[in-house]
């Protein structure tokens, strides 16, 4: 069964085709700058070189429309043609509580994801018009939604509620969402199949750490709590959003530099984090460099950003009563060394051994720590293009 | 060149009458703020003005808006750089020749309706556009059907009237001539959409809605102070309590600009030849003495970075 996979942004489109249950990954690519002036769509099929292909890409459905052209294109295409297509499967950001999994997607689903716009008026909007853009050029296309907050749909109520009066859930439906559930899932499971462990009775700590980072405290295979809120900007120090910040602060911040609610979120969204610390940049790369130079608010923020998933790990090992496996992910826990060291520095206590021989691995599966650790330590690939796909072929196989 | 067309399966619906270019032909303040504004929404702007040197301080000046928005947290370097690489500024006329929609928003703060210089304007921007171009103004107190008169397709012009602080303001006046088209309605209301505002629709009349409602507030606020009834302040302050507005009429008077203001009172005072838009003393004093307003740092209040800090009319009134 051939299925594609789209990740629809506010003028990008990122895509996969796969072909499950083998989990081959067949032809991928991105659709850019949709809507803006040089818009181009980075195309590779396997075994062949990437190209880039330019034009003009007015909306998602040319964009779509252009991406299919290509797959089923005797120069570049992995398909003969559109029927070979099984299923389609979308990755839509926010489900609110309506969706605890994933879902095919129906007139009713495709309401709900409109009225759920409102909590995610960034990131469900371009997800809609992946939807839509399909459902015109297919039809009779059957169509999966994926949802990053799915998979924290299990915290407990004293866990996802703020502690603001409860009329204000039960009319706007202010609560903690939970963001990257897809990847949360997908580490948590394939690290309980390389330590060859049931994940119903473990307790683990996942931390997807890139430019937007989450924790999650993972207990017998479901979510208990995770770092991100309602909306991405709370819980772990960024690339350029605060994560957790006292209210009280905020409110003075506005009123201090006279600024309004629009501004008040570029600031906590664009000009904080890594990059608010540093002045150097959002990128951990460039910050490490600068704090190898010398640069003392770059070691500041590796600090602050180190010192804040240690804090979460902390917590939510207090939360679970205890940690089985901790497993770091996304593009920062995969590859940089450094900071998995800073942030495990000190947690000896938790019944951590470090191999000191793996440490600095970068970017695949590995067990970080010694075979006798009471806690294990691992790295692992997320991969939630493959997690989708996987999802897609169960609801519709 | 156009590598993706081979690709195209002929199936997706063509987005007809895409925006993706917009002309701004006079680049004072509401036009600069007209092209930030458009150039935000991820369209490219091409304004015209006069000379090159003016080409380079409109340019300063776009970039001295932005940065001012970036010292406030309303948007990243990056951002900037982004919204300018999609402004281009020229004196040629014909480089509007690619745009969708083009806006004539020469100075309004000159007295007299300039109807003259923008019809021979709209006739010049007619010569170098395709035939679906919308050619539209910038309309406070003008009549488009007016300028029209000058255009071979006259369907399609329309009215807008972006309303002062034009980045703020959440609606935009869409005002239909005699002669405006459907398609050249539909066309603006699909631009306001991209840039996020309301549209109110306007059956032609000069001042819309909004100037024709504002004019007699500041006029009725002027005739209290000058009668002795109760200071600016204080009518600001009563009218924003018994009404609801965040500003009161001098403030926004002040806002405006006292040159506007009085430019908008005379042309509808000529129109339809009522008191309540005739223009008093006071304001003519104050614009002959300079005080514009917050442009100006003077108006009906003294203002210090932007901020109104003590009446400034006693001067004007009491000076020897």
């Amino acid at each position: 069964m051939k299925i594609i996979v789209l990740n629809c942004g506010s003028s990008s489109i990122k895509y996969q085709l796969v072909d499950m249950p083998a989990k081959d990954v067949v032809a991928k690519g991105v659709v850019e700058k949709i809507g803006l002036k040089g818009s181009f769509i980075k195309h590779s099929k396997t075994g062949a070189e990437q190209v880039k292909l330019e034009g003009e890409i007015l909306d998602h459905q040319q964009g779509i429309e252009y991406l299919l052209g290509i797959l089923t294109s005797e120069k570049h295409g992995s398909i003969k043609k559109l029927e070979e297509i099984d299923a389609v499967g979308h990755r839509v950001v926010h489900g609110a509580e309506e969706f605890s999994g994933s879902v095919l997607i129906t007139d009713e689903v495709v309401g709900a994801l409109e009225r759920s716009s409102e909590l995610a008026p960034l990131h469900n909007p371009p997800n809609l018009k992946g939807i839509y853009a399909m459902q015109a050029l297919l039809p009779e296309i059957k169509q999966v939604g994926v949802f990053d907050t799915a998979f924290h749909q299990t915290m407990p109520e004293h866990v996802f509620l703020y502690a603001i009066p409860y009329v204000l859930y039960e009319k706007y439906k202010i609560r903690r969402y939970g963001f990257h559930g897809t990847s949360h899932k997908f580490v948590s499971a394939r690290g309980c199949e390389m330590l060859n462990v049931d994940i119903n009775n473990q307790k683990i700590i996942t931390c997807h750490l890139g430019n937007g980072s989450s924790v999650a405290a993972i207990k017998d295979g479901k979510s208990y709590d995770t770092s991100m809120g309602m909306t991405p900007t709370e819980g772990l120090v960024m690339g350029t959003r605060t994560g957790d910040i006292d209210p009280g602060a905020l409110l003075y911040i506005a009123d201090k530099e006279e600024i309004s609610i629009k501004y008040t979120q570029t600031l906590i969204n664009k000009f904080s984090g890594l990059m608010g610390i540093s002045g150097v940049s959002s990128d951990m790369r460039e910050i490490e460099d600068a704090a190898n130079d010398g640069h003392q608010r770059a070691q500041t923020a590796l600090e602050m950003f180190a010192y804040r998933v240690k804090k979460y790990i902390g917590s939510y090992a207090a939360a679970m009563g205890g940690v089985d496996t901790i497993i770091f992910t996304g593009g920062i826990g995969e590859n940089d060394t450094e900071t998995r060291k800073r942030v495990l520095n000190g947690l000896e206590f938790l019944g951590i051994e470090l191999d000191e021989s793996k440490l600095n691995i970068r970017g695949k599966e590995t067990e970080l720590t010694l075979p006798a650790s009471k806690v294990k330590v691992l790295v692992v690939p997320t991969d939630e293009e493959m997690m989708i796909a996987k999802d897609t072929f169960e609801i519709v196989g | 060149m156009n590598q993706l067309s081979e690709f195209s399966l002929g199936k997706a619906l063509q987005s007809k009458g895409s925006i993706h270019c917009v002309g701004i032909v006079g680049c004072g303040t509401v036009g600069q703020e007209i092209t930030l504004l458009v150039a935000k929404s991820g369209i490219e702007v091409v304004f015209v003005d006069v000379s090159s040197e003016r080409l380079q301080e409109i340019n300063t000046a776009l970039g001295d808006h932005l940065d001012d928005e970036i010292r406030h947290w309303g948007m990243t370097g990056s951002e900037k750089r982004l919204v300018l690489s999609r402004i281009k500024g020229t004196t040629d006329i014909k480089d509007l020749g690619g745009c969708d929609i083009v806006i004539e928003a020469i100075s309004s703060r000159q007295r007299g309706t300039m109807i003259e210089l923008r019809k021979d304007l709209f006739e010049k921007i007619e010569e170098v556009v395709s035939d679906d171009t919308i050619i539209s103004s910038q309309l406070s107190t003008l009549m488009i059907s007016d300028l029209a008169v000058s255009l071979k397709k006259p369907e399609r012009s329309i009215g807008l009237h972006f309303i002062d602080p034009i980045g703020k303001t959440q609606i935009v006046e869409v005002v239909r001539g005699e002669k405006s088209s459907d398609q050249a309605y539909e066309t603006v209301s699909r631009f306001c959409g991209m840039l996020k505002k309301r549209v109110i629709n306007v059956n032609e009349s000069p001042g819309n809605i909004s100037t024709r409602m504002i004019i007699p507030f500041i006029n009725e606020a002027c005739e209290l102070f000058v009668e002795g009834v109760a200071s600016i302040q204080d009518i600001d302050t009563t009218m924003k309590e018994a009404s609801g507005h965040h500003i009161g009429p001098f403030e926004l008077a002040d806002r405006i600009g006292l040159d506007k203001i009085l430019k908008y009172m005379d042309n509808l005072y000529n129109e339809f030849a009522e008191r309540k838009y005739k223009a008093p003393p006071i304001i003519k004093r104050l614009v002959r003495a300079g005080f514009l307003g917050r442009r100006t740092g003077k108006g009906f209040y003294n203002y210090e970075d932007g901020k109104a800090t003590s009446n400034a009319i006693e001067f004007v009134i009491n000076k020897k």
